[in-house]
């Protein structure tokens, strides 16, 4: 009798240890599954937060009242440069801080309102500003929103001679200081007033400036400057030679053979040819002297 | 020992992550650009990868640095870092000249200018790191340790 009640008792503590085990491994499952839910909710949750408020950042562009005054192309990313009847079309992507840029501006400025004057070309041009992305910089962006506000009056040939003229050192970003790009300004005559000015602080073209550089990085072009002869990539080479004065005048009149040119009005055509002069009519000499 | 070597091995993968993720939020514009110079996403998957990698990483970042599903969240790394080591090799093998925009920035650069060994000899050793976290899981100072006491 007694045997068998102490072989009961002991049964019955065992199985409430059993039980108690059992109990415990339920609940560090239960412990485990909830991290593990939570850890695959928070991973989710962060992606999902993520491109949400991305998608919002991402500045939106509306053609119809985002862009300045005279651009072209489907969605008005494009500052056309010359008259439109011009046999050839020069495509330039170019960057406001890129080095290189400024190197094929200062060799072939002259050449290029040669040919604009004489009516041969007209220029698309695309002004990127991927340069900022490398050290968070302004000055790109800064400079492409002030080249806008100068397109918008008609301004933007004269000013973007002006800011390659006088281009700072890429690693210093100078125009993130936006009063040095009014003060630039002030060499293009005619174009300096407050509306330019409260343009260029307000960053009255940013969405703009961005949906340009937004197509250059779809573009396929990965470097600035890309620079295109009626589609064909002219720089650093073209059909394999390379760039020049004299070769890009040969190459635009082989392109133009037996196609009538472009006419300009003189005043215009006068101040391209000018070697010195930007390519808006002599203004004021007190306005345009102290540069060339 | 061994668990205190893990606590040190979470928190660097931690530090890792988070300067991955926040270096890449500031411009979402160039996140997308620092994918799509890999020429491996459509474009429709350019924008959603670009916006939300660096979440991801930001969130294995915390995730490693309170502790919390620490095997999980060093899987994930693990996973994404056998996925960037693989881009690069596609790039590098394809000629492609890109900078590889693991810690911002991105997009193309001249030739002269790649460094894919560099990359993907560092990404190993996030790998390994990754790894260890994987097969060690248990560390000390962790919310993993803290919920199972």
């Amino acid at each position: 009798m007694s045997t068998k009640n102490e072989v009961g008792k002991r049964s019955a503590r065992e199985r409430m240890q059993e039980e108690r085990a059992r109990e415990e491994a339920a609940a560090r499952k239960k412990r485990q599954l909830a991290v593990i839910v939570t850890t695959l909710v928070v991973i989710a949750a962060a992606v999902v937060i993520g491109i949400v408020v991305q998608n919002g950042r991402s500045s939106s562009y509306s053609a119809a009242t985002d862009a300045p005054g005279g651009t072209v192309g489907n969605t008005r990313l494009l500052i056309p440069v010359g008259g439109t009847a011009a046999p050839s079309t020069v495509t330039i992507y170019e960057d406001p801080r890129c080095p290189a840029c400024e190197q094929f501006e200062t060799a072939m400025k002259t050449t290029i309102n040669q040919l604009l004057a004489q009516g041969k070309i007209q220029i698309q041009y695309h002004i990127a500003s991927f340069i900022d992305r490398h050290d968070s910089g302004k000055g790109s962006k800064n400079a492409a929103n002030a080249l806008a506000c100068a397109q918008n009056v008609g301004r933007f040939h004269d000013y973007h001679d002006v800011l390659y003229a006088n281009q700072p050192q890429e690693t210093d970003d100078a125009w993130a200081d936006r009063s040095i790009l009014i003060s630039l300004a002030k060499q293009v005559p005619g174009l300096d007033s407050p509306s330019f000015e409260a343009c260029v602080n307000n960053n009255t073209y940013g969405s703009w400036v961005t949906a340009v550089q937004s197509d250059f990085d779809k573009s396929g072009y990965n470097s600035t400057p890309t620079v295109l002869l009626n589609g064909t990539p002219a720089y650093p080479t073209y059909n394999s030679k390379d760039i020049s004065p004299a070769n890009f005048t040969t190459w635009v009149d082989n392109a133009n053979k037996g196609k009538p040119l472009a006419t300009m009005p003189s005043a215009s055509a006068e101040a391209l040819a000018s070697p010195t002069a930007h390519n808006n009519p002599p203004a004021s000499g007190a306005a345009s002297a102290g540069h060339s | 020992m061994a668990a205190w070597i893990g606590t040190a091995v979470r928190i660097g993968l931690a530090i890792v992550w988070a300067w991955a993720g926040l270096a890449k939020i500031s411009d979402p514009q160039a996140a997308a650009q620092a994918v799509r110079v890999y020429r491996i996403l459509p474009e429709t998957l350019v924008k959603p990868f670009g916006y939300g990698l660096p979440f991801l990483e930001l969130a294995v970042a915390l995730l490693l640095l309170v502790g919390l599903g620490t095997r999980i969240a060093a899987i994930v790394s693990g996973l994404l870092l056998l996925v960037y080591i693989a881009s690069i090799a596609s790039v590098w093998a394809r000629g492609i000249s890109i900078d590889c925009g693991c810690f911002g920035g991105g997009g193309a650069v001249a030739a002269s200018q790649t460094q894919y060994w560099q990359e993907i000899l560092r990404d190993c050793g996030f790998l390994l790191l990754s790894g260890w976290l994987i097969l060690r899981p248990k560390t000390r100072l962790s919310l993993d340790g803290w919920l199972a006491a």
